[in-house]
């Protein structure tokens, strides 16, 4: 009895001995070889088949912008540089809209055949298939036709199609492989050729997803490390942990106070820069909406007495110091020139918020505003100004710009009445159905969004859930959407802009900070604001 | 007893119908499956109106919780609502990650948990029976959440101040598992603290079972009769006392295993696991209700299942009890 207790306590401890001391590692993420990069990320995608209806994810998109590789590519200051493209695409003619590409020579999948026109038209027969689930086929769908030789392409609209540059710039399907197939079931588990810096090796699903060097890729700078692994931790604090653990060496998250212990650390390195999607509280307009809100001074009221620059600087300032508001709901601020701080006008001003409500009739509410302040302003003909804030539940963000706009609308005498839904609620049920009176939540974007303003802000625009309809604004949007020249494209999308500072539809906050934590160890990362993701330059990264 | 496991299975069926069509009908109702869809701009009207045909979302819930069953029946529980994927290879997958943490991680909590409750009932009211009591009502009420964030921390701080990363705090296997004996050995390594996480509570519930079920069997006659013919003390506890105060331990774990199959959710969320848990969380999150279903369906039939084990195994071991 007594040698066999011996005997098991040997085995017990030989086998707590190799599991600590076998694959344990003296620092190193998980012992790979020096070429190998890990990119540790929050959300595994369920497929590679990227821009369908259930994956238009970051995600997806992290893996495959280096597979599809693309004509042209927006570099970290959201402008175009050729990739497989031997110069920028041009526009040859505005009636019918005719545009010109031509790959590189050098451009070639990785299974060795030529990337040319033809897998530009393969992929353009794949978006305005109707069968495919693809999730948009704006731009696609105005093309009349796409001629091809070899290389070259001549693409023309039937309709005017502002964002051009970017839909003939995009990534591209091989058409050897995807010609004839079911794309609804494509690229389940695996992407079969490359035309960009890295290709598919495998994916162990729930765990990791490796690409390796594409060694036939000569249209640009070959990667310089051998792979880099996609390791998918779902978990908020085990992500930031294993990162802490040496368990990875990059990780794009999302703006969280946990990156406040990485900032100072001279362990990592933290890139932190605004990105294209910004924050918002919507104001519904439309008949099921508080009467109030369709007063214009109830919407400077709120305007003006809530303080957004102390809600940025409340929310980011551990994370991203110096976030500024946001004053302009088409261009942000890093657009520089194109940048017109229209909202500006409304700065925060509780006393002239006061002021105005008393000016307009409005009774009840305090005569000065007030931190404890308890009196809600009635105004003739709309009632007490009360109004029921929607946003999604769960978001400790959302929770505390909440309580910050309660407090400062609360203190010039105006009520919001929490209303916090799951997502699936708030944009299932609550946003379409247009009856709430304000809502906060974000929309995301690129540099091309901004060219269909008008389905958010134009009268009867497809996304327009708060029912805002100025003449003037929606004929700036739908101009802006038709033309072609930028420079005149601009100045009418800042126009429309200008009239939605007026008008108030939407009260803009801030937008989002995007961040990169990395280690030391490996450089060359670098933040991009539109939804490239941080590999857009994985041939310059190395590890030391 | 064939005519009892008979009636059991034929009243699971029709518990099984009732819990499918209830869990159909509430994630169905709770809120638009296509609501994700209404913010992303220049939506494909097409893309929308295909798959609310595929999936007959625009049918009622009966008719489509119909559709649902046919899937399921026919087509290995069917696809996701958006990606049209099939569910069961994702199903299976996750499954046999949970069954692996699960499996070790109650053996060896029956294991530890057997042997502290018999040696604290054989040294009743000693410092290590005052010692294990204690323990295990600190591990009762420990949260699982935050034991796994605890020892995340732990290995941390010791990666940090070492250089050595005693154990991996998320996932199931390195980058580079190996094959054959690496792999396994990689994965274990990857199980040690989910595994921990599992077994405290299960360890501090097992033994405090076993303890109240040792005690009550060495004070019964049959053992003093044992020690009256002449047996030496630990053949009284070994074959006769341990082997009849097992029988309720059997039943607690049968009855536990079946829930813990389920998916260990919280500590599969923490540890970032591929598992039953997370499967389910995601399906949730994503308002999907085919692979919600198709976990329902799973998990339903092995509690059911266990718990027939359960009733079995206990008219077995304990022959008083009758199948009436």
């Amino acid at each position: 009895m007594r040698r066999r207790f011996s005997t098991l306590s040997i085995i017990s401890a030989a086998i707590i001995a190799s599991l600590v001391l076998g694959p344990a590692a003296p620092a190193g993420p998980e012992g790979t070889s020096a070429g190998t990069v890990i990119f540790i990320h929050e959300q595994e995608p369920p497929s590679l088949r990227g821009g369908w209806v259930d994956n238009n994810l970051l995600a997806t998109g992290l893996v495959t912008n280096n597979i599809w590789y693309g004509g042209q590519i927006y570099n970290k200051a959201a402008v175009f540089e050729p990739r497989l493209f031997e110069g920028k695409p041009k526009l040859i003619k505005t009636n019918p809209q005719t545009v010109t590409f031509r790959y590189k020579a050098s451009a070639v999948w990785s299974d060795g055949k030529p990337v040319t026109c033809e897998d530009w038209k393969a992929t353009w027969r794949v978006f305005v298939n109707p069968q495919f689930n693809v999730v948009t086929r704006a731009g696609y769908e105005d093309i009349k036709s796409v001629t091809c030789k070899g290389k070259a392409g001549t693409i023309v609209f039937t309709t005017p199609f502002a964002a051009w540059e970017s839909l003939v710039s995009g990534g591209v399907y091989a058409a050897h492989i995807v010609r004839g197939k079911d794309m609804n079931q494509m690229f389940n588990n695996s992407i079969p050729v490359s035309s960009g810096p890295w290709k598919f090796q495998s994916w162990q699903k729930g765990v990791t997803l490796t690409l390796v060097k594409n060694p036939r890729f000569k249209a640009g700078p070959p990667m310089k490390l051998d792979r880099v692994v996609f390791r998918y931790i779902l978990d908020t604090n085990a992500r930031f942990q294993a990162l802490r653990a040496g368990e990875g060496h990059i990780m794009e998250p999302q703006p969280q106070l946990q990156i406040a212990d990485f900032i100072g650390d001279k362990d990592f390195k933290v890139q932190t820069a605004p990105e294209y999607a910004f924050e918002h509280v919507d104001i519904q307009l439309g008949p099921r909406g508080h009467p109030a809100l369709k007063r214009p001074y109830v919407r400077q009221a709120l305007m003006q007495g809530i303080n957004r620059q102390q809600i940025a600087r409340a929310l980011f300032r551990p994370i991203a110091p110096g976030l500024p508001t946001l004053e302009n709901l088409v261009f942000k601020p890093f657009e520089k020139a194109l940048y017109q701080k229209h909202f500006n006008r409304w700065r925060f001003n509780p006393t002239r918020v006061v002021s105005t409500l008393r000016g307009n009739g409005c009774t009840g509410g305090p005569n000065a505003p007030s931190t404890s302040n308890s009196d809600i302003f009635s105004c003739p003909g709309v009632g007490k100004l009360s109004f029921r804030f929607f946003t999604t539940a769960g978001n400790q963000l959302r929770l505390l710009a909440f309580e910050l706009m309660e407090r400062d609308l609360k203190s010039v005498g105006i009520e919001l009445i929490p209303r916090f839904q799951s997502a699936g609620t708030l944009f299932g049920s609550t946003l379409p159905s247009s009856d709430w009176d304000l809502m906060m939540f974000t929309y995301g974007g690129g540099p091309d969004s901004k060219i269909t303003s008008g389905s958010l802000y134009s009268c009867r625009g497809d996304q327009n859930y708060g029912n805002y309809c100025s003449p003037k604004a929606t004929a700036a949007f739908n101009a802006a959407a038709r033309e072609l020249d930028p420079r005149k494209r601009n100045a009418l999308l800042n126009q429309g802009d200008a009239q939605l500072a007026v008008d108030l539809p939407s009260i803009p906050l801030y937008v989002r900070p995007k961040l990169v934590v990395s280690t030391p160890k490996l450089s060359g990362p670098l933040l991009n604001p539109t939804s490239e993701g941080t590999p857009w330059n994985v041939a310059t990264w190395q590890l030391k | 007893m064939l005519s009892y496991v008979v009636r059991r299975l034929l009243y699971s069926v029709v518990v099984l119908v009732a819990a499918s069509f209830l869990v159909f009908t509430f994630v169905s109702a709770s809120g638009d499956p296509l609501a994700q869809l209404n913010i992303v701009p220049n939506l494909s009207e097409q893309s929308r109106q295909n798959i609310i045909d595929r999936k007959h979302l625009d049918d009622r819930i009966p008719v489509r919780y119909g559709y649902w069953v046919k899937d399921a029946v026919t087509n290995q529980f069917g696809t996701t609502l958006l990606g049209d994927r099939p569910i069961l290879p994702d199903l299976w997958r996750v499954m046999k990650n949970t069954l692996q943490l699960v499996l070790i991680a109650e053996i060896l909590a029956i294991a530890v948990a057997v042997g502290i409750g018999v040696y604290s009932a054989r040294r009743q009211y000693s410092a290590f029976d005052y010692t294990a009591t204690t323990l295990s009502f600190v591990g009762l009420a420990t949260p699982v959440f935050w034991l796994a964030l605890m020892l995340q921390v732990l290995i941390v701080q010791i990666y940090e101040q070492t250089g050595y990363r005693i154990f991996p705090i998320a996932s199931l296997n390195s980058v580079d598992p190996g094959s054959g004996f690496d792999f396994v050995l990689d994965r274990a390594h990857h199980l040690v603290l989910p595994v921990i996480v599992l077994m405290v509570a299960s360890v501090a519930s097992y033994s405090r079972y076993v303890r109240a079920s040792m005690l009550e069997v060495m004070g019964s006659d049959y053992l003093r009769t044992a020690r009256a013919k002449g047996l030496s003390e630990r053949r009284v506890t070994i074959k006769h006392a341990f082997r009849n105060a097992l029988i309720p331990l059997v039943t607690l774990v049968a009855l536990s295993f079946g829930n813990l199959l389920a998916g260990a959710i919280v500590t599969e969320t923490v540890f970032s696991l591929d598992g039953m848990g997370l499967y389910f969380v995601n399906a949730l999150l994503a308002n999907d209700p085919y692979p919600v279903m198709a976990w329902l369906m799973v998990t339903a039939t092995m509690i059911i299942v266990f718990n027939l084990i359960a009733d079995i195994a206990y008219g077995l071991l304990d022959p008083r009890v009758r199948y009436e």
